[in-house]
């Protein structure tokens, strides 16, 4: 798997020019800014927000009926939407006063059992929001600092944080378009990826600038690398994924682990991403710097 | 561990295990193992020395929020005084002096406010007010002088207190002298309110207005201590109550629904204890700070009896009461109550010994008994509580909380064990597909196994919880670490077998200047969840910082020296296995 990707995306990255190899990942890019740009204008998120950050209750339990019988068996609540899950069934409410919260939850846990029960306020919702933006722009301006100290040059720093924030912003338009939600859960995967998605930007950026060898040479050996990395991390994910996910079809009587298949999933889409704004976007980017006549040849030889 | 075993292979395994990085990664691995004491779970309770979180025990969380403002304010103290006076006395005062703001005042010479009224005033209707000391004097027949000796803040304490409903007390934040109030109240309204009384909220060197929501450091803590409290008379002393940044509170209550848990935490009110006068009727006697001790419930009797004693004046005023109301002679139709929050908790009628006494002597030591059954004995422990904490000191909103069943967290538990081993053999077999050798394989996966056992060991030995954010931490910190395998392997096979050793080393080095730049951005990215402290987002920033930590310094350098020990082996008896 890891050996045909690397084959395929070094033949490309050989056969294209640095203009050809910016232009796909920077085509998505700006595919993505324009998702989050009219979810933004239209719903005033660029991502859909889950209960965390708007308050309301979310309510699951063991059950073989169906999410409509609950649509109604509990219309006098202010129930959004009811969905099954394998042999559950998760309910969202909006926001309630705790005596209407209480009634609620008793009568869910009086009749249902495994009940799983969260529930965030408006206001404490609005704060979790500002939180959560704040810690993603400092983690990012974070990362940022870090790798512009780790490199110390512009161009080649710029390259790689420019590849992580599409990473994010690519992830963040995925979510916009799957439907998932802005969770505790989605967030920390979009930290996660600043994370993660700099680890092969690293790897590539300190052969080229710090080894002999042709640069050609060189951007061939760190892509079996990196790639080597990123499939170890996809293939880890994508088992996490389908046992947090579809645990049911195995066992029934497991449970979906909302906040792990969040996670997985927003992070394969992600380092995904990563695949290609790594190997296209600032591979691009850093052949043609070091390639730059007045170099002379500095970083191929 | 497979690796140990491996290490037998090695020419010369001694000089191995000489190597300082190796006996540190193998003590943290032994300490470890020691702290997480996995024998536990095959014990007789089946539990190791780790903690799980709610969300894998099953179990309710409570988010509070303290609601108040800290202000700094300023009124004219005279404008108070008119405005709380007046409404009461039902006439027009006229201020004849004031000395609170007088500096030339003699130190027996208390600052004063002087007025005159031609109202009908009463002293003790207008020592209710709070206002200060009062004294009043009759100047001729249809005019009265009153006196109050008092300060300019008690003024605005007292007039914030009154029109706010709710408790206002000075505190020194460390910036100043604020007004603590404790209950919500936005910055318009408090605004608006010191306009009436000719006052206004400060502002700040930078023009800022000095008000801020929530309350200060001290109240958030005794908000704490007192539910700390409340919960430890329950018995249930293993529930932490935590402070999450300056208004929040987080109680996690293992092992308790949902339902119950608001019962316990939700409760705090004002407590009353009243007399019944006639019929439906009653009087007050006294309230919750009259109580000055509260005992744990004890069955005897053949009842459940709450054990409590009240102060000084709290057994004076029963006393009077009771004899007041006749319950001395005939306490089945004088009733005592308890009240919380208005609602009636108990009732029962003084015992004909304690009627007697009573009758002569102001009793301290009391015992409310609830009765014989299950239910009393509940009872009993609900009044211990009410009794003992009458009431937060701050108003309090709750804004989440969540539950999880037993048995779901089990699930979830197991799941993710299943989740992190499904994960492991496709990571090892991705690897495997790469570079076709069990000498890089094996040392792969092993690091990557200890590395989680040491995780899980600082876990145990610093009580952490292991929740679900916290296992996706660790998740995240294998991710990476596979990734640094990965580099250091690639790097010290940079020609596809193994090089001299000087070159080696040189390596090693190149591999490592990468990892920990690599390192570095995940620790830093993780770092504003910490310091922000958001949740239980915390706990997985935590978590992935230190697997990082001892991925890059114990873990991953001792990858390196093993693999080299391991492909040298390999290369020396080439049959064993193919160079890739």
């Amino acid at each position: 798997m890891a050996t045909g990707l690397t084959e395929f995306l070094d033949t490309f990255v050989k056969s294209h020019d640095n203009r050809q190899l910016l232009a796909i990942p920077l085509a998505v890019l700006a595919i993505s800014l324009i998702i989050l740009g009219v979810s933004y204008a239209s719903s005033g998120s660029p991502v859909p927000l889950g209960m965390e950050f708007q308050g309301g209750t979310q309510i699951s339990m063991e059950t073989t009926d169906s999410p409509e019988t609950f649509e109604n068996l509990y219309s006098d609540y202010p129930i959004q939407d009811a969905r099954s899950a394998g042999s559950r069934v998760i309910m969202q409410f909006g926001v309630m006063d705790n005596e209407e919260q209480r009634r609620l939850e008793d009568a869910v846990t009086g009749q249902y059992s495994n009940v799983e029960i969260k529930q965030i306020g408006p206001v404490y919702g609005k704060d979790l929001q500002f939180q959560a933006i704040r810690a993603l722009i400092l983690s990012f301006i974070g990362m940022a600092i870090v790798v512009f100290l780790i490199f110390r040059s512009f161009v080649p720093s710029l390259a790689v944080v420019l590849s992580a924030f599409s990473d994010i912003l690519i992830a963040a338009a995925f979510m916009r378009i799957a439907g998932i939600e802005l969770s505790l859960g989605t967030v920390a995967a979009l930290l996660m990826l600043i994370g993660y998605s700099v680890d092969s930007d690293i790897l590539l950026t300190t052969r080229v600038l710090k080894r002999r060898g042709t640069a050609e040479e060189k951007i061939t050996r760190a892509m079996q690398t990196g790639i080597t990395m990123t499939t170890t991390t996809l293939a880890a994910l994508l088992v996490m994924y389908v046992v947090s996910t579809f645990p049911y079809l195995v066992i029934p009587s497991f449970t979906q682990i909302t906040l792990l298949s969040q996670i997985s999933s927003v992070l394969l889409i992600g380092l995904a991403a990563d695949l290609m704004n790594t190997w296209l976007l600032n591979t691009g980017i850093l052949r043609w710097y070091v390639l730059k006549p007045e170099f002379k040849g500095r970083y191929n030889r | 561990m497979s690796e140990k075993t491996e290490k037998k292979l090695v020419n010369n395994p001694g000089e191995l295990l000489r190597k300082p990085r190796v006996i540190i990664f193998i003590l943290a691995l032994l300490a470890s193992i020691a702290f997480i004491q996995p024998w536990g779970a095959l014990g007789e309770d089946g539990r190791s020395n780790l903690n799980y979180g709610l969300d894998l025990e099953g179990g309710s969380w409570l988010q509070i929020k303290l609601q108040g403002a800290l202000a700094q304010v300023d009124a004219d103290p005279e404008m108070i005084v008119s405005k709380t006076v007046e409404p009461l006395i039902g006439g027009p005062i006229e201020i004849t002096a004031n000395t609170l703001e007088s500096s030339g005042l003699s130190e027996t010479e208390n600052p004063r406010i002087v007025f005159t009224t031609t109202a009908q005033v009463s002293k003790s209707e207008l020592e209710l007010l709070g206002l200060g000391q009062v004294s009043v004097d009759r100047l001729s027949q249809e005019k009265t002088q009153v006196t109050l000796i008092t300060g300019k803040e008690e003024l605005i304490k007292n007039y914030l207190a009154n029109s706010l409903d709710a408790e206002v007390v000075l505190v020194n934040t460390g910036e100043g002298l604020f007004y603590e109030i404790r209950t919500e109240v936005s910055e318009e309204d408090l605004k608006a309110l010191m306009e009436k009384v000719g006052g206004s909220i400060l502002t700040n060197e930078d023009g800022t207005p000095s008000y801020k929501e929530g309350v200060s450091t001290e109240t958030r803590d005794l908000t704490r201590e007192i539910l700390n409290d409340k919960l430890n008379a329950l018995g249930l002393k293993d529930i932490p109550v935590r402070t999450v940044g300056d208004d929040y509170i987080l109680i996690d209550f293992a092992g308790i629904d949902l339902a119950k848990a608001k019962d316990i935490a939700e409760k705090p009110g004002k407590f009353e204890i009243r007399v019944q006068t006639e019929g439906n009727e009653s009087m007050h006697v006294l309230y919750g700070d009259s109580i000055v001790g509260v005992g744990i419930p004890g069955f005897h009797d053949e009842q459940w009896h709450t054990p409590f004693t009240l102060s000084e004046e709290g057994g004076l005023a029963l006393q009077k009461a009771a004899i007041e109301t006749g319950a001395v002679s005939d306490p089945y139709s004088h009733y005592l109550e308890m009240y919380l929050d208005e609602n009636l908790i108990y009732s029962a009628p003084l015992s004909s010994s304690a009627a007697v006494r009573l009758g002569e002597a102001p009793i301290y030591s009391w015992q409310a008994s609830t009765g014989q059954d299950e239910e009393a004995k509940a009872q009993a422990q609900q009044l211990q509580i009410h009794l003992r904490a009458g009431a937060l000191p701050v108003k309090v909103v709750l804004v989440g909380s969540g539950h999880v069943d037993a048995t779901l967290g089990k699930q979830f538990k197991a799941e993710a064990v299943i989740a992190g081993l499904l994960s492991l053999f496709a990571v090892a077999f991705v690897v495997f597909r790469r570079y076709g050798r069990k000498e890089i394989l094996v040392p792969m996966v092993g690091t990557s196994v200890s590395e989680v056992i040491m995780i899980l060991g600082v876990a145990a030995a610093i009580g952490w919880q292991l929740d679900l954010p916290a296992i996706a931490g660790i998740i995240a910190a294998i991710g990476t670490g596979i990734d640094h395998l990965v580099i250091i392997t690639d790097e010290v096979l940079y020609e596809g077998k193994l090089p001299s050793t000087k070159v080696f080393i040189s390596r090693i080095g190149k591999a490592f200047a990468i990892i920990f730049g690599a390192a570095a951005t995940t620790v830093i990215a993780m770092s504003p969840l910490v310091v922000m402290g958001f949740g239980s987002l915390k706990g997985f920033a935590i978590t992935t910082i230190i697997g990082v930590f001892i991925g890059v310094f114990i873990a991953r350098p001792v990858y390196g020296t093993v693999i080299k020990e391991l492909l040298e082996a390999s290369e020396e008896a080439p049959n064993t296995s193919e160079i890739a």
